[in-house]
């Protein structure tokens, strides 16, 4: 130190080496940054995947800057099992004291502290017996006899098996236990990074008027998908490979519950949602989850039969497409007139506000339904252009013909 | 000049009714009127840009035609993998964007047309260039180079969803009505679950689209290297407590694990029956003797042993090449089991094609199969073999 001070070569390498550190953060639209802070506050632990220099380290020292959170890297490919589960220390009595599993030196600073960021580095290439011990410290939080206090938050990062020279398969017990995100870097965000500027990550901010709402709908949207398809509640992958990624589980399928509960009371958009989500419980499982929700989101056709006038249909032709079926579905469930009329009033809602063409079976399906004593409504001229559209289709399969 | 709006969105409908389980993805699709494309073209957003001076000049079925071509584009993600192939294989010429158009388009046109959609004459097809149906994008795209015999195509405009490359014309992301990353990934899924759902009458090409978009297949090395890491462990650099560390001296009370070192044995089975200058047979060995070398294994202790109707010692791999693979005739692994087994491996790897008896017990130490397919032998059409015992994991090669 007393060197450095009267070294001026080195001094001034000190000056430019701080000019170079100082940089400033900016809040910037990152998807993949939105969905890491998501799952740090809905406490669940994270494991970023991405080649090595990709900026994974350097994405969690900015996390924990701007969340203004003491940051511990543990790597944990030279970290032997003892240093999670703890170094038996044998005493006088073994046998009355028992041996206490003494915890490390990080372990017991990380706990006065009450609160930081807990990063496991490198985990792909810890050998399985350290990987063993990792499973208590990420699910049960517990270091040796320690355990860490709710604000500590944890993460790791792993490089994928083509990068890592050599390493492990991550056992599918420990990968079971992580939302896993796949780690890419962004262009932009990197030029503008090695220009002085980083994206700001943010703690989402969750609406507590909202919370109650939240879980219901999470609740919700993954009973309602795990009732009707039993067989997506536990699926151990079959292959080697896959072992060691996101896979459904009752577990995941818990965690992939709080994601939902937590995007949704902090109106995240379903971009992030789905990388969450296709993360704890794979790419299939979630977006069944995914569509199942989608679904959920579309107008209740009950609803719209009562109330025509106020109707308001999706914009995007597929989606409409799917509310219009489900209207005419709803009439020939239970018909009767005043639906029936109901269902016309929307046809023609559908066809001022969009698209002809995929009105037209809707119209047609909706025609065959009409009993005898039933008007026909003076609407219905206004789907003349579905009619002169739908007979043209039909003239090109006579020509063709 | 106003589009004729009515026959684009006839030939929807048309297209709709011709290819059913396309019609979430079609309506999907937001047509925008355009002058600046020549004919039809779309975006990574799910953008349709039409000229109108397209619509009118085509029949009204091969607009249809045209819709589905487009689409397809869009679910076969061809601008996300032309993207990436442009990425891995360094290419930056325009001229290249256009190349991957054809391929794309080689991929897609022979499930497009047919079946109520006729087949426009220029339309860019696998055999106009001498190449095989059926492949994928990326397997086209090494196989030809633009020439005279591409002229035809030289003007070929399916926009940035087909290649990768921004238009001038693209509305970008924040434009009105695009979709994003999600919704896409929905509606592709959503495509491929109906697909699956009710594969009737849907073409084979289709099928196997639904089948792999969201499930990619992983390369045989891969899952070679995987089953053989598993098969392995507990073996290679492991902690454990069975000897105490050579640190524990200087912390008395303490018990350490120590680092043991076990480089794994692993004997190599190959069945020499069939061709035997397979030159996917060498590569497996190399594979397997790269991975054993990573886990801490040594040369010395993976050893190969080539059998047929018996078992041949060629004896440790001491060159990774060269490895003199002796034999030929009928095959029965269990004569290989045998010898292999006297060395005490940690796991054994068998790479055949699977025409031969098995042993009847488990060995005990771990088994990986390597199963090559190769094409039945003439001479006794009949002859099933017996399948893989289930204790074995079973990786296809090739």
């Amino acid at each position: 130190m007393l060197a450095t001070r009267e070294n001026p070569a080195l001094n001034a390498a000190a000056d430019l080496l701080a000019l170079l550190h100082d940089t400033t953060t900016e809040p910037r639209e990152d998807s993949q940054l939105e969905a890491l802070t998501l799952a740090v506050s809905a406490d669940l632990p994270v494991l970023l995947w991405g080649e090595p220099g990709i900026g994974k380290t350097a994405a969690l020292n900015h996390l924990a800057d701007s969340l203004n959170l003491p940051l511990t890297t543990v790597i944990a490919s030279v970290h032997e099992p003892s240093d999670f589960s703890g170094l038996p220390v044998v005493g006088d009595d073994p046998a009355v004291q028992g041996v206490p599993m003494a915890p490390p030196d990080w372990a017991v600073q990380l706990v006065r502290a009450g609160q930081g960021l807990l990063f496991l580095d490198e985990l792909s290439t810890a050998p399985p017996a350290v990987q063993a011990a990792l499973l208590r410290l990420v699910l049960e939080r517990r270091v040796g006899t320690l355990r860490l206090p709710p604000g500590v938050r944890i993460v790791a990062a792993a490089n994928p098996r083509s990068s890592a020279a050599d390493g492990w398969e991550l056992s599918p017990p420990l990968a079971n236990r992580f939302v896993h995100l796949q780690w890419t870097h962004d262009h932009d965000v990197v030029v503008r990074g090695l220009g002085g500027t980083w994206p700001r990550a943010a703690l989402p901010r969750l609406d507590p008027r909202r919370l109650r709402e939240s879980v219901a709908f999470a609740r919700r949207s993954v009973c309602e998908l795990l009732a009707a398809r039993p067989g997506l509640v536990h699926q151990l992958p079959k292959s080697d490979a896959r072992r060691g990624g996101p896979w459904p589980s009752p577990r995941s399928w818990e965690m992939a519950l709080r994601l939902i509960a937590f995007a949704t009371a902090a109106g995240t958009s379903r971009d992030v949602l789905s990388m969450l989500v296709r993360g704890a419980v794979g790419d299939g499982p979630g977006l069944e989850l995914l569509a199942s929700m989608d679904r959920m989101d579309l107008p209740d056709p009950e609803t719209l039969l009562a109330n025509p006038a106020s109707a308001v249909l999706p914009e995007r032709g597929d989606l409409r497409q799917t509310v219009l079926d489900g209207v005419v579905a709803a009439v020939r469930k239970r018909p009767d007139q005043s639906r029936w009329d109901a269902a016309w009033a929307l046809l023609v809602l559908a066809l001022e506000t969009g698209v002809p063409d995929l009105v037209v079976v809707p119209a047609t399906t909706l025609a065959a339904l009409r009993r005898d004593d039933w008007q026909v409504p003076a609407a219905i001229d206004r789907l003349a252009g579905v009619v002169s559209l739908s007979q043209r289709a039909d003239r090109v399969v006579g020509g063709v013909r | 000049m106003s589009m004729d709006e009515e026959k684009l969105f006839a030939a929807r409908l048309h297209a709709v009714r011709c290819r059913p389980y396309l019609a979430t993805a079609l309506f999907a699709l937001h047509p925008v009127e355009s002058q600046h494309v020549p004919t039809m073209a779309v975006d990574e957003h799910w953008r349709c840009y039409v000229s109108p001076r397209f619509v009118d000049s085509m029949p009204l079925a091969m607009l249809a035609g045209v819709w589905v071509h487009e689409v397809s584009h869009l679910l076969r993600d061809h601008h996300g993998r032309g993207d990436r192939y442009a990425a891995e294989h360094e290419l930056t010429e325009p001229g290249e964007r256009l190349r991957m158009n054809i391929a794309a388009d080689c991929e897609i046109n022979d499930d497009v047309f047919g079946h109520g959609l006729p087949c426009p004459k220029d339309a860019v097809l696998p055999y106009k260039l001498a190449l095989p149906p059926d492949l994928l994008m990326e397997e086209y795209l090494g196989r030809f180079t633009l020439g005279p015999w591409t002229d035809d195509w030289a003007w070929l405009e399916c926009g940035s969803g087909a290649d990768g490359l921004p238009r001038p014309w693209d509305l970008g992301p924040d434009g009105a009505h695009g979709l994003s990353a999600h919704e896409r990934d929905a509606i592709r899924f959503r495509v491929a679950q109906g697909i699956n759902g009710s594969p009737g009458d849907v073409p084979k090409g289709w099928q196997r689209w639904a089948e792999e978009a969201f499930h990619p297949p992983q390369p045989w090395r891969e899952l070679l290297g995987a089953a053989l890491r598993s098969a392995i462990s507990g073996s290679g650099e492991d902690y454990t407590y069975g000897r105490p560390a050579r640190r524990a001296a200087s912390l008395p009370g303490v018990v350490l694990p120590s680092l043991r070192r076990r480089p794994p044995r692993v004997c190599v089975i190959v069945d020499t029956s069939g061709s035997v200058s397979d030159t996917e047979l060498g590569s497996a060995i190399l594979e397997i003797a790269a991975i054993t070398r990573a886990l801490g294994g040594r040369r010395d202790h993976v050893s190969v042993l080539s059998c047929d109707a018996a078992a041949h010692v060629t004896g440790p791999l001491c060159q990774a090449e060269g490895i003199p693979l002796i034999g030929g005739g009928g095959t029965d692994l269990r004569a290989g089991f045998d010898t292999a087994l006297r060395g005490s491996p940690d796991a054994i790897v068998a790479l055949t094609d699977g025409q031969t008896p098995w042993p009847g017990a488990r060995p005990p130490c771990r088994t990986v199969v390597g199963l090559f397919n190769r094409p039945r032998r003439p001479e006794d059409p009949d002859y099933v073999p017996d399948q893989p015992p289930p204790w074995a994991k079973v990786v296809t090669v090739g």
